[in-house]
């Protein structure tokens, strides 16, 4: 919301606040006709303004001008005037003419049903020459407040600053050295040639009406602005040329894909079951020729325990070829998850001597061993699973595949278990000496 | 040969039926045809293949639209055509290529998935099941059913080549974060790639890395190509001779590594030795029904035939080792290129040292080539180093005079001038820049790496800083908002887009609530002699706040142009906020903040140890190589090999943890700057709440400078005045309260000093301008920088508003007049002097502070008063 008035505002309010001879009423009926509502407060703010400079305006001006603060919200109970304080303090007055604080009294009594408007029928000059203070009482401060102010708004929230606003226009007035400024010989005659120092009192009204801001004048924080961030190292783009990347043309087209079908039949065969010596050594050579043939070979992780438990040298050849691909982790938990057997074993020991197997996997097999001795119903079959699983964990200790610090307990309880097996009685006198 | 006639025999009835017309042909057909079409297609793709080579693509795509009728659908026949269409066509339109490519990539993903399924689960059942489904899989493609259950879709439906094109498109748009994300899958399962596209992906991973600035990425990828390509691990010492001997030390090696790495198969398989004793084991295993077997001695054979050779470190790194194939580049000039990313990777990482040491290297291994890009790089290294005057001879040095050279000679001579504060020449040569650049597009035909070589939008963003610098928000921002194309999840952008916003306010280029210019103080004069009144310019409308309306505005004016407003600015700070969020989850590191300078010392100091530590290894491995090669010691070599792999490793992890830090540094610097203008932008905006928890946090955070905390404090305590809570917008204040009445200095020059990055470069040759200390001429007109002593004038202000705004007027009053002594001219001082006086009906004393002060300006009021 603006809060200053327009230029045309401001001689309306000049106009209405200098009409003395004209009957209150009327002026307050244009005041309501040539001013919207929503710019009540703002005209009203100014008038407050200006009523609070005791120099400023005329007596009869001062009359026409409360009418109008107290008018523009008449229609509201008085409570809900925002400058009914004001006006009731203006009331209670004992500096101001009583013939201004009766005329508010007027004003205040006449906010009720009740009429009493008749004293707004005449002028304000009239008002001001047949005005009789004995016939007027002037009640309390307290008992005013109370009747006019008792659900008083507290002040519209601003803000710190702008509550504790001041006036923002100052007098400066400009006359000659060691003259007082309140004489009236600096006012303007009409007709008479203006002297120095002198100054029109209704054109400063204007402007002033224009100028007076209900926010005033605060006291002011200084908003530092954030600095610009320096430029960061690195920040301004340095450019190197490029490197040339051409499109690739795909020459994988229909390019001959019996490549190592000889090789892909016969892992196809080791699934089902021991291949012929010679068979065997055709495909590690030929893997060993085609370092990626192994990704073509036809094994998934799925067929890894056919080709474990029927050709357990291809399937360390082809696991420790695959030892960089994506999918060694599936083959890992395949070979895990897998029922121990020798070869399962076989193939486990020789890949810990081929490629570092990752430490969670061969501890996680050898758990799995341990787990699968015991739950071996079948005494004869325990017994050779037992003999071969110390044989296993003698030699991942001895070649210090394993720690045996990770697996201590486990291995020993193990052993302490089986303790009527010779080769366990073994791995126990082994793990004793490394303590 | 015999298990394909027996299965194509097999194919039940059922399958047949299935099958398509083509496709039931030839599995009906004899073995003897089916090697016919095969020998036919290949044929035709050997033809199309050589056309192709030799850049006749109308005759190329003849032969493939010939091929595309035998092998409907067949998406490498597609891509291949794609790929010829393309380039008959002239580049015109990568996009669409790209669009096409992604099908084929997701065709062939498709079947291979497909034919993966059926062969998985053949495998489950056995083998009627495994017939069943080579019949039904001869309707996705004709060749499966004639081999067998096998994985030939590996081969036939791999979509590397697709893909590794599609991030080179990606590449060439400069859209590097998708390259990235297409590159990485395909890197990550790199091993059955065959070695030239294998070679393209990691060289085309390592552009892309760099170009995002991944330093950790790029390195992995440097260490596997090292590793894999047998490559940059030939060391080489500093003096020429090495650079002499070095092609025939080369072969040597690439012989070596071939030979080495079969008989590393062979002892490390260790089949062929002990296969016998296997056999035997086996053998005796199986017949363990007997007794007497001893499992001791079973694995004792093993253990004694092994001897136990298991090679030290990781064998995996020689079993990396890739053999050279038809490469289409020599192995020095994939070493040398290597080299270059090296030094590359180095720069990014800010690791000058080790970046000249290797630039060295590059040079050497460069003589009597190409070195223009070395020269590049040691230039850049040298501007790095704040030797400008070395970066600048270095760059015209470089003989790259292409439109594409020219183009980036001048931007990075504009930088280097940016940097000597030549902020007029600076922009003179960006702009040289942009028009050499555009200068691209005239040569016809267009060839794709006309887009890569189109740098405008990164010399885009060079050219913002620079008008930024020069306080030209709005041409700035202008330059960013071309530049976002590229740099969007850069947050620094952001931060630079609401910095040109708070510009454009600063200057009154942009609306606000403001009635006026901030920096003035406007006084009416009303009326004349007697009656003459100053009406002081409201001063709450000063602290403005922006129309309802404009607020809903967006934020691109009709133009298209981003319209500056503070609205925008806060929207900027949160895009950036949140990126540098993201980042933060990213790279988490819990090192504390606090700690950093102390561990950046540590870490430098490791650095050089490790450095000190890798030439003594580089002079070992100097002799360890020349030995192998004149004895022919595979073993050493191989080890020497590996131990230089890892000192390669380390210098890189020291690199890469070394550039974290920085990037965590530079990240709180960052932040610090987007809490600070977040707070001031949520002022402007008038939202205290909002202000408030913003400084709190940026007064939170663990390293701050003491501007920034000074800022913190100052916003903190304005948003709780707004708030109406002055006793703790006072805490706020009084942290720089001395003796009830003094203000502190609230930072000091040096702490200006070290924000500004202002440093001194170490410079081993200090015949450059050395000093970065020298205070230059062209000032910098974009940079407001407080001072401290006006910092400590703004205290002294602030703390009188907040006294005067709770009536302590005598203590106002105290603290306007230490604040007027020291920043005479500020408004806001000035007026808070003036309501002072007011309130303590000292008028004239007002008035007289209104007429000393430089800011204010009288201005007469016209009212025209319509006298009737």
């Amino acid at each position: 919301m603006n809060m200053a008035l327009s230029f045309e505002e401001s001689n309306v309010v000049h106009a209405l606040l200098t009409s003395e001879q004209r009957p209150i009423d009327e002026i307050l009926a244009e005041f309501s006709s040539k001013l919207g509502r929503p710019r009540y407060f703002a005209v009203c703010n100014s008038l407050l303004l200006l009523l609070e400079d005791r120099r400023m305006l005329k007596a009869t001006e001062r009359l026409i001008a409360f009418a109008i603060l107290h008018q523009a919200y008449s229609s509201l109970p008085n409570s809900v005037n925002p400058f009914i304080s004001y006006i009731v303090n203006a009331a209670c007055d004992d500096e101001a003419e009583k013939c201004e604080r009766a005329f508010i009294l007027q004003l205040l009594v006449s906010g009720g049903s009740n009429g009493g408007k008749e004293f707004l029928e005449q002028s304000a000059a009239n008002y001001i020459k047949l005005f009789d203070s004995s016939a007027h009482a002037f009640p309390q401060c307290e008992q005013l407040q109370q009747q006019y102010c008792d659900e008083v708004h507290s002040e519209p929230y601003n803000c710190f600053f702008k509550n504790a606003a001041v006036k923002n226009v100052v007098p400066d007035p400009d006359v000659p050295q060691s003259c007082d400024a309140n004489s009236q010989e600096f006012d303007l005659q009409p007709g008479a040639k203006p002297k120095i120092g002198s100054g029109d009192r209704d054109e400063t009204l204007t402007e002033l009406l224009a100028h007076l801001s209900l926010e005033g004048l605060g006291p002011q924080w200084i908003r530092p602005r954030p600095p610009m961030l320096p430029i960061q190292d690195g920040e301004l783009v340095w450019i190197n040329p490029d490197n040339n990347h051409e499109l690739m043309w795909d020459h994988g087209m229909c390019a001959d894909t019996s490549r190592g079908a000889a090789v892909r039949d016969l892992i196809t065969k080791a699934l089902k079951g021991p291949l012929a010596p010679a068979q065997q050594e055709q495909v590690l050579v030929e893997l060993a020729n085609d370092p990626k043939l192994v990704y073509h070979c036809g094994l998934t992780p799925r067929k890894l325990p056919e080709l474990v438990e029927n050709n357990p040298l291809i399937a360390v050849d082809v696991l420790t070829k695959l030892i960089n691909s994506p999918e060694i982790a599936d083959y890992f938990t395949v070979l895990v998850n897998m029922d121990m057997s020798l070869h399962s074993m076989e193939v486990v020991n020789r890949l810990t001597t081929a490629v570092e197997l990752p430490k969670e996997f061969v501890r996680m097999y050898i758990t799995n061993c341990i787990s699968s001795c015991e739950n071996i119903k079948d005494k004869y079959m325990q017994n050779r699973l037992v003999r071969l699983v110390c044989v296993f964990l003698q030699s991942l200790i001895r070649n210090r595949i394993i720690d045996v610090k990770d697996l201590f307990i486990e291995v020993q309880a193990f052993c302490i278990e089986f303790s009527r097996i010779r080769e366990a009685a073994g791995l126990f006198r082994l793990l004793k000496t490394l303590e | 040969m015999d298990s394909r006639d027996s299965s194509s025999s097999q194919s039940t009835p059922a399958a047949n039926r299935e099958t398509t017309a083509s496709a039931a042909a030839a599995s009906s057909s004899t073995a003897g045809e089916d090697d016919a079409v095969l020998s036919v297609t290949a044929a035709l793709a050997k033809d199309a293949a050589l056309h192709f080579q030799s850049r006749r693509f109308t005759e190329c795509l003849a032969v493939l639209y010939q091929l595309k009728l035998k092998k409907e659908d067949n998406p490498k026949v597609l891509h291949n055509i794609a790929i010829a269409e393309y380039f008959r066509d002239g580049c015109s339109d990568p996009r669409k290529l790209l669009e096409v490519l992604n099908n084929v990539k997701e065709k062939s993903e498709q079947l291979a998935q497909a034919s993966g399924e059926q062969v998985d689960a053949g495998s489950n059942t056995g083998n009627k099941v495994i017939s069943g489904s080579k019949g039904s899989a001869t309707t996705a493609h004709q060749f499966s059913a004639t081999n067998g259950a096998t994985l030939v879709y590996m081969d036939e439906f791999d979509p590397a080549v697709a893909t590794l094109n599609i991030a080179i498109i990606c590449f060439h748009l400069h859209e590097y974060t998708k390259a990235l994300s297409v590159l990485e899958p395909l890197y990550h399962n790199i091993e059955p790639i065959d070695e030239t596209t294998a070679l393209h992906v990691c060289l085309l991973f390592l552009d892309v890395a760099l170009a995002c600035q991944d330093a950790s990425k790029s390195a992995e990828v440097l260490i596997y190509l090292e590793k894999a390509f047998g490559v940059g691990c030939v060391s080489q010492g500093d003096n020429v001779s090495a650079a002499h001997q070095q092609p025939a030390n080369l072969a040597a090696k690439s012989s070596s590594i071939l030979s080495s790495s079969s008989a590393l198969d062979a002892s490390n398989s260790d089949l062929t030795p002990s296969g016998n004793a296997l056999e035997n084991s086996l053998s005796r295993t199986l017949s363990l029904s007997e007794e007497s077997l001893e499992y001791e001695t079973m694995f004792a054979l093993d253990i004694s035939g092994q001897n136990f050779t298991r090679p030290s470190g990781l064998p995996s790194s020689n079993d990396l080792s890739r053999i050279q194939l038809d490469r289409s580049m020599s192995t020095i000039d994939l070493k040398l290129k290597l080299q270059l990313y090296k030094v590359r990777f180095l720069l990014l990482t800010r690791n000058l040292k080790q970046a000249k040491r290797e630039v060295k290297l590059a040079m050497n291994i460069a003589r009597g080539r190409d070195s223009s890009t070395a020269l590049l790089l040691k230039s850049q290294l040298e501007y790095a180093r704040g030797n400008h005057r070395k970066a600048i001879k270095l760059l015209m040095a470089s003989s790259n005079r292409t439109e594409m050279g020219i183009s980036s000679m001048f931007n990075n001579l504009g930088c280097i001038y940016y940097r000597l504060h030549k902020y007029h020449t600076s922009s003179v040569l960006f702009s040289k820049a942009l028009s050499s650049s555009s200068s691209l597009w005239k040569d016809k035909p267009l060839k794709l790496s006309t887009f890569l070589q189109d740098k405008s939008l990164l010399i885009m963003y060079n050219c913002g800083i620079q008008h930024l610098a020069c306080g030209k928000p709005l041409l700035a921002a202008r330059c960013f908002q071309k530049a976002s194309l590229i740099f969007y999840n850069h947050p620094i952008l952001w931060l630079r887009l609401a910095e040109c916003c708070l510009m454009a306010l600063d200057r009154g280029l942009i609306k606000s609530g403001r009635t006026s210019d901030k920096s003035e103080i406007i006084v009416h004069v009303i009326g004349k002699g007697k009656w003459r009144h100053l009406a002081i310019e409201n001063g709450s409308s000063r602290n403005g706040y922006l129309d309802p309306v404009e607020r809903e505005d967006l934020f691109l004016g009709s133009d298209g142009q981003p319209k500056l407003s503070v609205s925008l600015a806060r929207q900027c700070l949160l895009n950036a906020l949140h990126l540098l969020d993201c980042s933060d989850i990213k790279g988490l590191k819990s090192s504390l903040p606090s700690s950093i300078s102390l561990e950046e010392n540590e870490s430098s100091e490791a650095g050089s140890l490790k450095n000190s530590n890798h030439k003594g290894l580089t002079g070992l491995d100097t002799k360890a190589s020349t030995l192998s090669v004149g004895l022919g010691q595979l073993n050493a070599n191989g080890d020497a090999k590996e131990q230089k792999g890892v000192t390669s490793q380390e210098i890189m992890q020291n690199s890469i943890s070394y550039f974290e830090d920085i990037c965590l540094r530079e990240n709180q610097m960052i932040k610090q700057a987007l809490l600070a203008n977040l707070a001031y932008v949520e002022l402007e905006l008038e939202n205290p709440e909002k202000a408030l928890s913003t400084a709190k946090s940026l007064l939170e955070l663990a390293e701050c400078s003491r501007i920034y905390v000074f800022l913190g404090h100052v916003y903190a305590a304005e948003a709780l005045c707004l708030l109406n809570k002055p006793k703790e917008a006072a805490e706020h204040l009084s942290i720089y309260l001395s003796g009830g009445s003094n203000v502190e200095l609230p930072f000091s020059q040096e702490d200006c000093e070290q924000w500004q990055l202002e440093k001194t470069f170490d410079c081993e040759d200090s015949n450059g301008g050395s000093s970065a200390k020298i205070s230059f001429p062209e000032e910098s007109r974009g940079i407001v920088f407080h001072k401290p002593e006006e910092a400590r004038g703004t205290l002294y202000a602030n703390f009188a508003t907040m006294y005067a705004a709770q009536g302590e007027l005598e203590r106002a009053h105290h603290f306007v007049t230490q604040a007027l002594s020291i920043i005479p001219d500020s408004p806001e001082a000035t007026l808070t002097a003036v309501y002072v006086d007011l309130m303590l009906g000292k008028s004239q004393a007002a008035i007289s502070k209104l007429k000393q002060c430089s800011r204010v300006k009288f201005v007469p009021s016209h009212v025209q008063l319509n006298k009737s």
